[in-house]
This record gives C-alpha cells, structure tokens and sequence, in this order.
C-alpha cells in the first residue's frame, strides 16, 4: 500500500516538474527575431476557385492570385493609371491599330518550387502560349478547367484577336481584326496573366494538366507554397523576383468569411490586414490600426431577366425602378458609405452624363408605371441575392428584404433566393432561373468600356453571368463605335447615348457605387488598394 | 396577537406543504421560483403583451442602440436589430420559444419517460437486461451530439429540434424511473401490498408512484435546464429555428455578424438566456435542498 | 479481473454493434438516394454505380448489406464527402486529433481545478465557502457556452489583448502533421522557430480548453464535493480522528485518494459530455476538429461527412468510456464486482 503511494506522488511531482519547464523553456530563447515580424497575414472573405484568374471573374479569386503570383504584358501605374511596362519593356502600335508588337524583357525568372524547377527565363513561348490557351479551341490546355474564360469571353478577345505570332526570342505580335482602343487596357487587367509553356509542357508529360491551375507558377512577387481549402493560402516570396527585393518572407491570407471573426482578428492583432470590415469606429478608434478607404469604379445593382414575363416588358422595369428607396438602402446596407448610383458609371468616371434623367424614388410614379404596364394588381416576383460579400453589395439578403418590403408597397410580392453557394448561384443564373438578382460590378481598370461592355452587350448576355441577358442592336454599336477611336469627346458622346437606352430601357436597376476599404496594423505599409482590379502585396513592408 | 389554539391536536402538514415550508426558506430560492413564473407567465402571453410585432421591420431604425445610449430611443427600449425590428419585443417573444418550448418539451418526455421506464421496471431477465444495456448506450451519448444527430437526420427547423430534444430526454426520465421504481420495490411497504394481492401495476399506481413523483420533478428540473440550452445552441449552430423566428439562440447567431457595430444584439439573447437557465436551476436546486431536509426531519 | 475484463468486452461489442447499426441506418433515413449516402460518389456513372451496387451488396438483403458495410468500414473506407470531395477517412484523419487534444486539455483543466475545489467545498460544508462556491458553480453550469465563448474572445483577446482569438496556431508556422497533436508535431518538427510555435499553440488552446472545461467543471465540482462528504462521514476517517491524526493528515492519506476513486468512475460520463461542448466551442473558436466539420456538414447536407462523423466521434466518446471504466477498477477491486447499470 505505502509504495503504490509513493509512486503515484511521484508520478505528480515528476508531470508537474516537466509541464513547468515546458512552459518555461521558450522563454529562453529570445535572440531569435519572430517569425511574424517577416510575414504578412491578410484575413480574406472568401476561397479562392482557381489559381489562375484566366479562368475566373471573381473578386476573391482575382485578388488572392493575379497581382501575387502572375505578371502581365503591361501593368497600370502613376496616378492617371496609365497603361506602362511591365514583362513587357516597350510596344509598338501600327497606325491603322491593328498590330502590336510587344519587346520582352530578357531577366524575368519563374518560381521555383518543389513541384517545379524553370530551366529558363521568360521568352515569347510562354507569351503565347498564355494567350493561345483562351483563342484556340483546340490548344492542349483550352479544356482544362472547364474551358471558360469569362473576362475574355465579354470583351470577345477571340473575335478581336487574329493571331498572335512569336517575331523573336524576346518580340510577340498581335494581329487585331480591328481597331480596338481598349485592347492594351485589357491586356493590362487581372485576368492577362503570363503562365509558363515549359511547365505545361512537364505537366503534360506527367499526364496531369489540371495541375496548372491548382499549383501555380508564374513570375509574380509570391510562389505558391500551400493551400487549404477554406482555411489559408501560404504564399512565399520569390527571391529571384525581376522587378525587386520582397520585404517580407511570407504572405498569408487567412480565411474567414465571417465580418465579425476578421475584425475580431485585427483588433487581437493576428491579421496585419483585413478585407471589407464594416465597424470604421473601431478601427479609428484605435492608434494602432489604421482604415485605408479608396473610390472604386463599381456598381451594384438589381438586374432583371428581360426574357422573363413580365420583366420583358420595360414599363414594369421602369415602375419598379422608382419603388425602390435607394437612400434607405445605402444608410442599411452601406451604413451610409457608399453614394446613390443613378446610372452604372460612377460619378467620377469621364464617361458619366448628369443631364440624363434619373429615377428618383416616388411611390406614386412607380403605382402608375405599373398601371400603364398592365399589372394594377401587382404580381409575385423572384429576386435572387448573392450569397456573399462584395464591396458593391455587402448584404444583398438584407438589401432583397427591403426592395421585398419597397414593392410590397406597389402591390408587388417578393420571394427571396440566396442560400447557395457562390459558383452554383452563378451557373443557376446563367441558367436564367431567376426574374431579377442582385449582382454588381468592379470595373477592372478604368476605361469606362469595362462597365459598358461587361454589363450590357450582347456578348455579356449570351454568356450570362450578369444576369440581364438584354441585348439591344443600338447599344453594342454605339459603344463598339466608342471603342474605335481615341478621341474622348466623341468617346463621351457615345457613351451618353448609350447610358440614355439604359435609362429609358432599364434592363437593371443600379443603386450604388461603394467605396472599398480595408483595415490594417500601423506597422504595415506599402499601397495595397486600387479603384479597380485586385490587391497587390507586392510593394508590402512591415515595419 | 397569538392565534388561539382551539383544538388540541398537533397539526401535521401534508409532504407537499412541508415540502413547500422547507422550499420556501431561501430568499434566493423564492426569488427564483417566481422569476420562473414570471417566465411561464411571459411565454403564454407573449405575443399579446410585447410593445410591437416581434416580427415587424421598422425600416427606418434600424440597429439602433438600447434607450440609455445617446443614440437610442425611447420607443425602442432595447435597441433594434439590423432588420430594425424591437430588441425587447424579440426577446419577450422568445420566452415562448426558448423557455416556453423547453417547459413543454420536458412534460412530454417525462410523461412518456415515466410510462416506458416503470414499465420496464417490471420485466426482468433478458428483457430487462437488453434495456440496460441499450439505455447505457444512449446515455453514454451527450443530449446535445443526439440531438444533432436527429436534427441531421430529420432536417433543421424547430419542430424537427423539439422532436429530436424530446426523443433525446426521454432515456433520462426512462433511467430515473427505473431506478427509483426498482428501488422502491424492495421496499417493505411495496412488499406488504403484494402480499394483499395488488397487481403490479396497481401497486405502481398507487403505492410507488406517489414516492417517486418528487424525484421525477427534481429530474424534470434538471431536463428542462438541459433544453433551454440544447434549443438554444441548436438555434445558434443554425440547425434550429430559422432566423426570423425570435428563438433566444437564432438571435445571438444572428448578431454576431455585426457584433462591432451593435454588440446589444449579442449580449440581450444571451443574458435572456441566462436568466432563464439560472431559474429553473435555482428553482431545481431548492426542491432538491427542500426534499433532503425533509427527509431528514 | 478477467471476467470483468469479459464482461466489459460484452459490452464493447453489443454497443459496437448498435452503434454501426444505427449509423447503417442513418444512410437509410437521410433523405436522398441510400448508396448516394453511403458513399458520396454524387455524379457515379451507370457503370461506376453497378461497381458501386456490387461493392455494397445493394441488391441482397439488408445483413449483406451491413455485412458489406462493416468490411468497408474495417478496411477504412468510409466514402467521400458530397462537398469537398476528398475521403472522408483522410478528414476524419486529418481532424479528429485536433479535437481530442481540445477535450483532453479541457478535461485536464475541468479536473486539476474542479476537484481541489469541491473538497474544499465539502471540508467547509454549510459555512460560507460552500455556498459561495456552489452558488458559482451553479452560475458556471447555466451560462450558454457559445455566449461565454463570445464573452471570452472579446474580453482575453480584444479589450486585454493577452489570448488569440482564433485557430490552433498562427499561420506563420508551418509545423508538419505527425502526430496529430499539435504539440507533439512541434516538438518532433525540424523548425528554427519550434519554442515560439509551442508557446504560440499553448496560447491559442488556453481560451478554447477553458471555456469548454467551464461547466465539466462545475460538475466535477460538485461530484468531488459529494464524494468527500461521503468520505469524511465514514468510520475510518472517525476512527482515524482518534487516532490523533492532524487535519491534513487525515485529508491527504486518506479522503483524497477515496474520494478521488469516487471522482474518477464519472470521469466517462462526463467526457463525453464534455466533447459535445468541444463541438460547440470549435466553432466558435475556428477550432479545426471535427466537431466543426461535422456541423458545417449538416448545414451543407453532406450525409458521408455526417455519417462518418458521428461514427468517428461516437466511437471515440464510446472508447474513452471504455478505457475510464477499466481504469477505475484497476484502480478500484471494489467494482469489478458490482452490476452493470447500477
């Protein structure tokens, strides 16, 4: 009995001996700088679909991947955003517009990683075959991941572009079907991202292609280390980066969908940065942290299915148009931080006209617009909200409950769909199941084209995803005219008389241009934020 | 001025009236008992007494701040939620759902509880033995994980969350029951109607019932403390009630999002909540405290 | 001993049984296709699914098809998830040790806390102490966890600043999976920066382990407080008082050990409550577990990952119950003799 005693008191002296110089023996070693000091964590919204943003439209996607793991041809830069050097050193334009020839630079090296080793840099190989692998339907790699290229798609690169042909190791040419003022702007967006050909060509031999879009290599500032789906994406910086030294080891981005669980997680410092938060009191509240807000090009907007009855007929998209009580929802939705879109530009785009007529919130005009329509008793409608947060509409569940609640006034009753997740409510309104959605945009540089053309043409129609399906004969010429020539003046005129078809068509509803911001640790610098298009951590620092 | 003692006769109260003597000594206790009522009370009427519609937006204020924030108004006592619908009237509301389910959920599962489990006190060999054992299995399952189990199983909802928290009480009345019904069988004066010739089931009724109603009660307690937290983490977990019904647990899930910007949509549900488990655990623990003094006078 | 090891394996393989009975079943009773269930092959081929119909027995009656079920679930096979289509075995992997180290550490921390203080709850019985600390204790049982979870997050990690409030350890370490058990793993990993990465991991359990520990503990509490008042009436401890033994004496010879046996036979019981708590708690705290997963699995309605959710963590609870049962009469001969059920 006495040893069994002993033995169990020393069993408790030895655990609680070892459990203390556990707990103690990490304090010793203090010389070693913190791991955290060289890394960045970014707290994000969302996961991303792919790893290549050719394949995708979305914002979260766009934002994890393009600026961080991928160049372009030509980039934005300086405070006009003027297109400007990037892989590519210098161009060259044709007078009649319809060939431009790119000159490489000679040093860009790729990201080596252990699925990967370049064994050269960067030539015209992998120029085209970037681009090839969205013209050509039969390219080896067209398929792969679903063969869809959105961004492409709506600008109807395929149709624009005749070919492109490598002139020298280092020289790419395109050849345009026509004139197009807006193809270097395109080509300087997220989506025009250089991949690597001698990597698709090791991943073809390996018989496992997909692979190309789910472990990535590129030239960008970050490589790709690790990712877990809903979790995190590990990025770590590229040493042999072209354009110059990375300040901090690793960048992370922590996934977490939840407003309160990213604040939560600035506020306790184990974010440096954080996307959308929505208590701006907390974050100035604090010395520490600081709120960085900038004017995006975006616009959130309710869009009808104009080949779906009644919406088909534009008096009752009208009618609608004045139920709808834009202030309400931007002091609800936006907490007041965000201004009354009246049309899909911004205000502060060169292409917006304020001599078009706006549709101002007046009940009685709506209940009368209705009449003339032929609906005085109103009708039962579907809306569709999209399931996740965007800097143009942040709550779109909310927002549908007070148009629900707006139309309720003029004898119209709503029925609300939102809980899908974000790829299949896409395909489902693509698929055209619904009679009006709340969707939006984020113009991807700031040629105005990008709203006219991505919004409303009849090419965006057909492929789907904005959820209009409105193609109207006079619209596509005026600004497919607009894109044909430099002059602004003219550029505006047509632009105005394409915003007055929307304004008497109505195909959508807009009802907000918001602001974007982001929330951050004092230590952290370097400008993160643009008005349009995705983050970029490259210039990152941490101090 | 002392009251004449006409009749010589020394006055013994009735078990419950001692019982209620012994319960009625702590403040505390008392002061517990009658915020229970006063929860009973709030879950039958609520609907009638709450100052708006639980379910009314009041498009036009919406988050705002309880009444003593500069902010707030009076109107709004407790503040609005980011549909702008009464924080106060929500939570009266809820009373019916979090508190007022629980209440009738536990008298459900013990009546039937009861029946199966003295019942089954009866059988024994390999009957009896299979229930235990089956019953130990089901126990050694917390309530919580089973609920969610049957939640998964039957689809979310809060009738699908009243059944499941039902059918998972249900053991725990059935193993009280048992026990206390086998225990009382030994018992000598169980032993005496037997020998008059009563059925089992008679002397079940009659005999052994009546001494095991106050453990059933204490039981109930108990339970009904067990539901109030299931309904609501259920509700929380958004496997319960959907979020337009004002359950305690839906509207703390529903809060959080904006928790920086309205923290009182968090902390009113869960502080309601709290009440409500504190009461009927006082009130619990009294009759337990009342009960053991009792015997052992 | 042996027959009560026998005995205890009688019961391991009726409950064993039961258990994966009812989960069969579950396959059955979720809504949608059984096989679809089962397996999580959502988009099978005709052909794919005649393999499928083969592999599971679909077309012979309902034992084959347990029979069938079984043999998958021993060769570790337990299909693939409708959502995320990765095996739900390699998840279950993948998660359930990060629950276990929750529960463990909480349970730890619900013990090393609660007992010491139930006895001293029973030492003073009926004076102020007792009261005070029953009257907590009641508090800590009654406050919903997911609400103090909130509480805890804002109070530690926002306005004090001291706990993370989120995760199992900061991203910036890139410890590899060994063991499964965070510390363990960053004890046997090769990282320059393994201290930092073991007192970050100890600071991000601290939060999570005690909130779920809370109301374990106020059961512990109480159960350690009965079992010592038990103790300390008994006749040896009078008859160790006239022996003339000190206070303290008495207490640490001899009521301890006999009320800790008492404490111990419910340590079962209790964790299995306490896991559910785990459950909860993960979600709050962003715990990678599999009590998280399992949840946001009901919530997508991914009928695998549930399925084989609640086996591996009704397996896991069943299995702990099992291994406190054992211990307990080896520590105690007394209960080796006493009837199950009791």
């Amino acid at each position: 009995m006495k040893a069994k005693y002993m033995s169990l008191n020393t069993i408790k002296y030895l655990l609680i001996t070892a459990f203390i110089s556990l707990l103690t023996l990490g304090c010793s070693n203090e010389n070693t700088t913190s791991l955290s000091t060289k890394s960045v964590i970014y707290c994000s919204e969302g996961s991303p679909e792919s790893f290549n943003p050719q394949t995708v439209i979305s914002g979260v996607t766009v934002d994890a991947t393009s600026h961080q793991l991928y160049n372009r041809l030509i980039t934005y830069s300086g405070d006009n955003n003027e297109v400007s050097p990037s892989l590519a050193k210098s161009w060259h334009i044709t007078r009649d517009g319809k060939k431009i020839t790119f000159y490489l630079r000679k040093d860009v090296e790729f990201h080596h990683t252990s699925y990967f080793t370049p064994s050269r840099k960067l030539n015209a190989d992998d120029v085209i075959f970037s681009f090839n692998r969205v013209l050509n339907n039969e390219h080896e790699y067209h398929d792969i991941s679903g063969g869809l290229y959105p961004f492409f798609q709506s600008i109807q690169f395929n149709s624009l572009v005749k070919n492109i042909e490598k002139i020298n190791e280092y020289t790419v040419r395109f050849t345009l079907n026509r004139a197009d003022s807006s193809f270097l702007a395109n080509l300087a967006t997220d989506f025009s991202v250089i991949l690597s050909e001698e990597y698709a060509q090791h991943l073809s031999k390996l018989n496992s292609q997909q692979q190309i879009d789910r472990l990535p290599i590129g030239t960008g500032p970050f490589k790709y280390k690790e990712y877990r789906p809903g979790s995190f994406i590990r990025y770590l910086a590229h040493e042999n980066y072209w354009q110059r030294k990375i300040n901090i080891e690793q960048l992370i981005f922590d996934i977490t969908p939840s407003n309160t669980g990213r604040l939560t997680k600035l506020l306790a410092k184990e974010c440096d940065v954080v996307a959308y938060p929505i208590a701006h009191k907390k974050i100035i509240e604090r010395p520490d942290l600081s709120l960085n807000a900038i004017t995006s090009y975006n616009v959130g907007y309710l869009g009808f299915n104009t080949t779906k009855p009644p919406f088909n007929n534009k008096l009752v998209r009208k009618a609608i148009s004045y139920a709808i009580n834009k202030e309400a929802i931007i002091d609800a939705i936006y907490f007041g931080k965000a201004e009354i879109a009246h049309s899909i530009i911004p205000s502060t785009s060169w292409a917006y006209d304020p001599t078009i007529p706006k549709h101002e919130y007046s009940l009685s005009k709506a209940i009368n617009t209705l009449n003339q329509a032929g609906y005085p008793n109103g009708f039962i409608m579907n809306i569709w909200a999209m399931p996740i947060q965007k800097a143009y509409n942040p709550d779109a569940l909310t927002m549908a409950k007070l148009i629900k609640s707006d139309l309720m006034k003029i004898g119209i009753t709503v029925n609300i769909f939102h809980n899908y997740e974000w790829s299949t409510f896409l395909k489902l309104i693509a698929d055209g199941e619904h009679h009006a959605v709340l969707l939006g945009w984020a113009a991807n540089h700031p040629d105005p084209d990008d709203f006219f053309t991505h919004l409303l043409s009849c090419s965006a129609a057909t492929q789907g995803n904005r959820g209009t399906f409105w193609c109207n004969k006079q619209y596509d010429s005026l600004i497919s005219q607009s894109l044909q020539t430099t002059n602004l003046n003219k550029r505006k005129k047509y632009y105005a008389s394409a915003l007055k078809i929307i304004e008497e068509e109505v195909p959508l509803v807009p009802i907000a241009h918001s602001k974007r911001f982001q929330g951050r640790s004092q230590n952290i610098s370097g400008q993160l934020l643009k008005p349009f298009g995705g983050l970029n951590f490259e210039e990152v620092n941490k101090n | 001025m002392a009251r004449e003692n006409i009749y010589q006769e020394e006055e013994f109260p009735s078990p419950l009236k001692q019982l209620w003597y012994n319960f009625k000594e702590k403040p505390m206790i008392m002061l517990a008992f009658g915020a229970f009522i006063a929860l009973i009370v709030l879950a039958v009427f609520a609907p009638i007494i709450t100052p708006f519609s639980s379910s009314q937006s009041h498009l036009d204020s919406i988050l705002l701040p309880p009444a003593w924030n500069n902010n707030g108004d009076v109107s709004f006592l407790l503040g609005t939620d980011k549909l702008g619908r009464d924080m106060l009237s929500m939570l009266m509301h809820g009373a019916t759902f979090t508190f007022g389910l629980s209440f009738i959920i536990v008298i459900i599962s013990a009546i039937i509880g009861v029946l199966i489990g003295s019942l089954s006190a009866l059988t024994s060999g390999f009957k009896s033995s299979f229930l235990n054992h089956f019953l130990d299995v089901i126990l050694s399952i917390p309530s919580l994980l089973l609920a969610i189990v049957i939640v998964a199983v039957l689809g979310t909802g809060l009738s699908n969350t009243v059944l499941a928290i039902i059918i998972v009480l249900i053991p725990q009345f059935i193993h009280v029951t048992r026990n206390e019904v086998k225990k009382e069988f030994t018992k000598d004066y169980v032993l005496a109607s037997k020998l008059d010739g009563a059925s089992s089931l008679r002397i079940l009724r009659y005999s052994i019932f009546p001494n095991i109603i106050e453990k059933i009660i204490t039981q109930s307690t108990l339970a009904q403390s067990a539901a109030i937290l299931d309904i609501a983490a259920l509700g929380f977990l958004g496997l319960g009630a959907p979020t337009y019904i004002p359950e305690w647990g839906a509207m703390l899930s529903n809060g959080i999002d904006l928790f920086y910007i309205a923290p009182w949509t968090v902390y009113f549900p869960g502080l309601a909540i709290l009440f409500a488990v504190i009461s009927t655990n006082l009130v619990g623990e009294g009759l337990r405290h009342a009960l053991k003094q009792r015997k052992e006078h | 001993m042996l027959i009560f090891t026998l005995r205890r394996l009688n019961l391991f393989i009726f409950t064993f049984i039961v258990l994966t009975a009812l989960s069969f079943s579950l396959s059955f009773l979720f809504p949608g296709d059984a096989l679809t269930n089962l397996t999580g092959q959502v988009n099978a081929t005709l052909e794919q699914r005649a393999l499928l119909i083969e592999e599971y027995q679909y077309n012979s009656n309902i034992f084959k098809q347990y029979w069938a079920y079984l043999t998958h679930l021993f060769n570790g096979e337990l299909g693939v998830s409708i959502s995320s289509h990765l095996p739900i075995s390699s998840e279950v992997i993948n998660l359930l040790p990060a629950t276990i180290e929750l529960s463990v550490v909480a349970l730890f921390i619900a013990m090393v806390i609660g007992i010491p203080i139930g006895f001293i709850a029973a030492v003073n019985h009926e004076k102020t102490i007792d009261n005070s600390i029953l009257f907590i204790s009641m508090l800590g049982y009654s406050i919903p966890i997911f609400w103090l979870g909130l509480l805890a997050v804002f109070v530690f990690s926002i306005q004090l600043g001291w706990l993370p409030s989120a995760g199992r350890l900061s991203l910036v370490y890139e410890i590899k999976p060994v063991t499964g058990i965070q510390f363990f793993d960053i004890l046997l990993s090769k990282s320059e920066y393994k201290w930092q990465a073991f007192q970050d991991a100890t600071l991000h359990i601290i939060m999570p382990a005690c909130v779920v520990a809370l109301a374990p503990m106020t059961i512990f509490i109480r159960l350690a407080r009965t079992a010592m008042m038990e103790v300390l009436d008994s006749s040896y401890i009078t008859a160790a008082k006239a022996k003339g033994l000190t206070f303290w004496q008495i207490i640490y010879r001899h009521a301890v050990r006999n009320a800790l046996i008492n404490v111990i036979r419910h340590i079962g019981l209790q964790f299995a409550n306490l896991v559910t708590l785990a459950m909860v708690t993960e979600v709050i705290f962003s715990w990678p577990g599999i009590g998280r997963w399992l949840i946001e699995s009901i919530s997508q309605g991914d009928y695998t990952a549930i399925h084989g959710g609640l086996l591996a963590l009704s397996s896991f609870i069943f299995i702990v119950h099992i291994l406190t049962d054992f211990i307990y009469a080896a520590l105690n001969p007394l209960a080796r003799e006493r009837k199950h059920g009791a």
